[in-house]
């Protein structure tokens, strides 16, 4: 059966929507968007902020854009005198009580208030009396700070906490001017989205102590990739500066917020994924690095040196035996082209059995969207016929002489002794890994490569969708991408890979 | 004093116990519209009788009743409105404290219309003892059988809880008066749905004025034309006037609907108080425009007040002398709407409090020449633009005050 | 501290929430039935009617922080509320109110050191014909004059 729609006609033009479209989502189907504050996508709308207020023709009053749906030959318009008028008198009615402290609030830039004010404001300040005093450093938990004298009563924090995490952490207290957003008594927001009220407050009234007075938002450099996480893929924009007013061309990243993704997050992501910020700064692979006193000492602290020895190992551990003497340790934190690759190099043109996978340790699922898998692209792997599981280090030995590990996580899964007697017993073992690791001091040769959000490819999420990324940051020099490196590695030994 | 109007509540002692409204034919109305009427009759009959609502928008009560969708499994649910927030109206409870078993036969009428088993009544907690006394009669009635199961055996049921506010005036307002009994803060909902559809309970819901209800055993009682008569040709029905403030004789008045302002403070409020004369009257509670001297030969009555530029609202007058200065009254006026403003909406939460503010820095003599018309367009920008209708009642009595008596408060700012 | 009513109270209590058609909606007549016992909702009383109810105990807080006749503190043996609106005022009602804070020495809001009274300034009472009215607990009075208050004052136990 084909859906029911209404025609309608918006600011003079006309169009066809689903029947129960609200008139500001038909709006912004025309590409108008009509101001809002307390109206977010996620939720009912709620009509508290009076911010969308349109002319309906044939109605006396102005109508809320946000929950008003469209009818069959409704004509709407979005800015005549009266609708600006009722704009510019919301914003004035919030503004009369706003600390003036744009130049230190870290919503500058992204909101909403300023948006707004330039757009529909722009009038003198007519405010004579006393502004109300109120708490301007609450600690709402975790890294979340709430500051009543910048809240606007949208009430977006409250219902997050009541709709989506259902933890109603956060309730609105008093009433009439003096209401105020608060925490339940002797709770604070301790769950694992918490991060998502700072992105949903249209204005600065909840910030982060994480990227409190840290830079500013339009210094902001926004790359959308894929959160590697776990197995849920969620959609993110990792926020970094680059140069100014970093000295040179430095890079630092300041922020991990969600993207939107109808198909996989919708709008949040958990906090394990927007703090990982510091994961992509510190702890990081930088240079080649190889075992002090062993017998890769002498190898030339280059990639092109390493390359060449690389090479000659995986040519050596062939020579010595069908099946080569070469072990594999993946990692489901590659990439779906990396994994290909790998499959490629090592599987079909060496004959390599030995193919195993070192992932991070499951844990706790959320109930949300945090999954118990730790790696983002489990299910990648799998359909490329790899069984990702952890070697079995005993068998290795004796079986290999040379061990390439991708990954820091092998420790994760295997006691750190047992590595070591194991790696003792092969003559060389390799790791590539982006992040710093116990497992540096075991591996004969270290080659730094790069996180997800340096590279381009794609992960395929527990539930079986494959989504492309691009790279959100630029990558750390002196640092590689598996894929160029397998990819190398294949020209070197002269085998096939697309 | 003879009231020839008073229907509604008899002038001469009566009690408010059981066996005193028997003896006045109580009940029988309802007795004989439970075993002898169709649901759907006495809605017709309501609808003929012109009985608008008490509460101060003045809806038909009838077709209020027939907005109820039709059976849905869903139970339905009447809620009477005895919040009386409104400043200048003492209405609700005289009826509730005279002749509680007059607004309980209207409840079971009404409910018996509608399918309702269960009702409330909405009590401001302030009337404590008004409340006890609702419940006295509650327990009178189910006792003789006028409430609970199988009613006069006509197979009906019914449940009458009185439900106590605990002191907010928005909860007057129906929607907030749903979330308040449903044990929320009186925080007015986003309409649609509207209670009709969607309302306590998620189910179908009627709010009517206690006046309204209370008129109900009238109409049946007396019959639905004769209930019209005593009216206006649109608007059935008698009136109680409460008449507060500068006049000789305070108190409640019933009469018809549409007797003159003018006549209803002279006649029956006995004239401004000793030595004044008056200056301004709001009509019909504190949220109704000031009307001012020349203006009172007004018929009391929603149509005549709206083209006056005021509103019947509560019909609770309140006349000011001419010694009070008019910077005074706006400043209850606002001081109030800012002190009730329920903080959910932006108008009324920052608009209410910066009025209030510009006022009383006004009273305190420190008023700037602006002021005026600040006030005014702040009022603008919460009319008809707030979530629920406090938005309006608040920014009405201002902006009158600030048309009609302009020049005193530029003299108040100027001195 | 834990949380005691006495059985009478619980009893009640459970009378309430038996008529309502959905237990969250004996929210306020429970708690008047614990302020009018306990003279206050302690935070030990959220906790438990939260319980009782079985509502999250923020939401109880927040009906408790929103209607003004709901105390979370301790009020005086008797509260007086003072209608000062529109009717009351053009009555008198600040000369009430006056008259009231120089007797008992406390301010609009406040309670006596003795625990005996507290005052409050509130607005419209509903009670216009007899303005200035005030309440004393659940009794109304009005018209009241400064020296009407005098009296009362003296007659309260």
């Amino acid at each position: 059966m084909a859906m029911a729609e209404v025609n309608l006609e918006i600011d003079g033009q006309a169009l066809r929507v689903p029947a129960g479209t609200t008139v500001l989502k038909a709006a912004e189907r025309l590409g108008i968007v009509i101001p809002r504050f307390c109206f977010h996508p996620a939720f009912e709308p709620e009509g508290s902020c009076r911010m969308c207020l349109v002319e309906i023709e044939g109605l006396p009053k102005l109508d809320l854009a946000c929950s008003t749906v469209a009818r069959e030959g409704m004509k709407v318009r979005t800015a005549t005198p009266r609708v600006l008028q009722a704009r510019r008198d919301v914003l004035e009615f919030l503004l009369a009580d706003h600390p003036l402290d744009c130049p230190i609030c870290d919503k500058a830039g992204e909101c909403f208030l300023q948006e707004y004010y330039g757009a529909h404001g722009r009038y003198p300040s007519a405010f004579l009396e006393v502004k109300e005093k109120r708490a301007k450093k609450v600690p709402l938990g975790k890294a979340l700070l709430l500051d009543r004298e910048r809240c606007v009563l949208c009430s977006r924090c409250v219902r997050f906490l009541r709709k989506v995490t259902k933890t109603g952490e956060l309730g609105i207290f008093e009433r009439g001017v003096r209401s105020e957003v608060g925490l339940d008594d002797g709770v604070e927001v301790g769950n694992n989205y918490s991060g998502n009220l700072v992105d949903i407050c249209p204005v600065g009234a909840i910030t982060d102590k994480d990227f409190r007075f840290k830079t500013r938002a339009w210094f902001l450099r926004n790359g959308r990739t894929v959160c590697p996480r776990c197995g849920r893929g969620c959609a993110i924009v990792v926020q970094s500066v680059c140069g100014y007013p970093l000295p040179g061309d430095l890079r630092k990243v300041y922020r991990i917020v969600p993207a939107e993704n109808p198909a996989v997050n919708g709008y949040w992501i958990c906090d394990r994924g927007r703090y990982a910020v510091r994961d992509i700064e510190e702890g990081r692979e930088e240079r080649i690095m190889v075992k002090a006193g062993g017998e890769a000492a002498a190898m030339p602290l280059t990639w092109d040196g390493a390359m060449k020895a690389l090479a000659a190992d995986i040519r050596g551990a062939a020579a010595a035996g069908r099946p080569p003497r070469l072990g594999v340790v993946l990692t489901s934190l590659l990439t779906n082209e990396e994994l290909e690759t790998a499959r490629q190099v090592f599987v079909e043109s060496l004959g390599v059995t030995a193919v195993h996978f070192a992932d991070p340790a499951p844990g706790e699922a959320d109930g949300l969207l945090l999954t118990s898998d730790r790696a983002p692209n489990r299910r990648g792997a799998e359909a490329l016929g790899f069984a990702p599981r952890p070697p079995d280090l005993a068998a290795l030995t004796g079986a290999v002489d040379v061990l390439l590990v991708f990954g820091p996580h092998l420790l994760e899964r295997v006691p750190l002794e047992e590595a070591a007697r194991a790696f003792a017993g092969i003559r060389r073992t390799w790791l590539f890994s982006a992040r710093r690791s116990p497992l540096d001091g075991l591996a004969d040769v270290v080659l730094p490569t790069v996180l997800s959000e340096e590279k381009a490819g794609s992960f395929t999420n527990v539930d079986g969708l494959r989504q492309r990324f691009e790279p959100a940051l630029r990558r750390p020099q002196g640092c590689r991408p598996e894929g160029r490196i397998l990819a190398d590695l294949a020209a070197a030994l002269g085998v096939k890979a697309d | 004093m003879t009231v020839p109007a008073a229907t509604l509540l008899p002038l001469d002692a009566i009690s408010f116990r059981l066996p005193s409204y028997i003896s006045r034919g109580g009940y029988d109305a309802a007795r004989r519209t439970l075993l002898s009427k169709k649901p759907g009759e006495v809605m017709e009959e309501v609808k003929r009788a012109n009985l608008r609502g008490r509460g101060g928008a003045g809806f038909p009560a009838g077709s209020k009743w027939a907005f109820v969708p039709p059976e849905d499994g869903r139970p339905r649910y009447l809620c009477v409105n005895a919040d009386e927030g409104e400043p200048g109206t003492f209405k609700d409870r005289a009826v509730m404290t005279r002749d509680p078993h007059l607004l309980l036969e209207g409840i079971l009428i009404a409910s018996y219309a509608v399918g309702v088993h269960t009702a409330f009544i909405y009590i401001r907690a302030e009337y404590e003892a008004v409340a006890r006394r609702l419940e006295t009669a509650v327990e009178e009635a189910r006792a003789a059988g006028f409430l609970g199961l199988n009613v006069f055996g006509s197979g009906f049921d019914l449940d009458v809880l009185v439900h106590r506010g605990a002191g907010s005036y928005i909860c007057g307002e129906e929607t907030a008066l749903l979330e308040s009994i449903e044990g929320k803060k009186g925080w007015p909902r986003l309409r649609p749905p509207f209670p009709a559809a969607v309302g306590l309970f998620r189910a179908p819901t009627v709010i009517n004025n206690v006046e309204t209800i209370a008129n109900v055993p009238l109409v049946f009682r007396d019959g639905a034309e004769a209930f019209a008569s005593r009216g206006l040709p649109r608007d059935g029905g008698t009136r109680l006037f409460g008449v507060s403030g500068a006049v000789r004789k305070p108190g409640l008045y019933e009469l018809p609907v549409g007797t003159p302002l003018r006549r209803i403070i002279d006649e029956w409020a006995g004239g401004p108080a000793e030595g004044q004369t008056i200056k301004a009257v709001c009509p019909g509670g504190l949220s109704a425009p000031f009307l001012t001297p020349d203006e009172l030969d007004v018929a009391m009555d929603y149509e005549s007040l709206a083209r006056a530029g005021s509103m019947l609202g509560s019909a609770g007058i309140i006349d000011i002398g001419d010694r009070t200065p008019m910077i005074e009254v706006l400043r209850i006026v606002t001081r109030f709407y800012a002190h009730e403003s329920c903080g959910q909406c932006t108008p009324c939460r920052i608009g209410t409090t910066w009025i209030s503010k510009v006022v009383d820095r006004m009273a305190a003599g420190g008023g700037v020449g602006g002021d005026p018309a600040l006030i005014r367009r702040l009022a603008e920008g919460m009319k008809g633009r707030t979530l629920c209708p406090m938005g309006d009642a608040a920014a009405f009595p201002v902006l009158s005050i600030l048309a009609k008596f302009e020049k005193e408060l530029l003299e108040t700012v100027s001195k | 501290m834990s949380f005691v009513l006495s059985s009478e109270a619980k009893a009640r209590i459970d009378g309430l929430v038996r008529r309502y058609p959905e237990k969250p909606a004996a929210l306020l007549p429970v708690l008047h039935v614990i302020q009018r016992e306990q003279g206050r909702i302690s935070p030990e009383a959220v906790e438990w009617v939260a319980a009782a109810l079985g509502v999250p105990a923020l939401r109880v807080r927040e009906v408790l922080s929103f209607y003004s006749l709901l105390r979370r503190e301790p009020a005086g043996r008797y509260v007086i509320q003072v209608c000062r609106n529109i009717s009351c005022s053009l009555a008198g009602a600040d000369d009430v109110l006056a008259r009231l804070e120089a007797r008992l020495g406390v301010k609009a809001g406040g309670t006596t050191p003795d625990g005996k009274f507290t005052l409050l300034a509130v607005e419209c009472l509903g009670n216009c014909d007899h303005a200035p009215c005030l309440m004393v607990n659940d009794d109304d009075h009005g018209p009241v004059t400064p020296g009407l208050v005098d009296r009362l004052l003296e007659e309260l136990p």
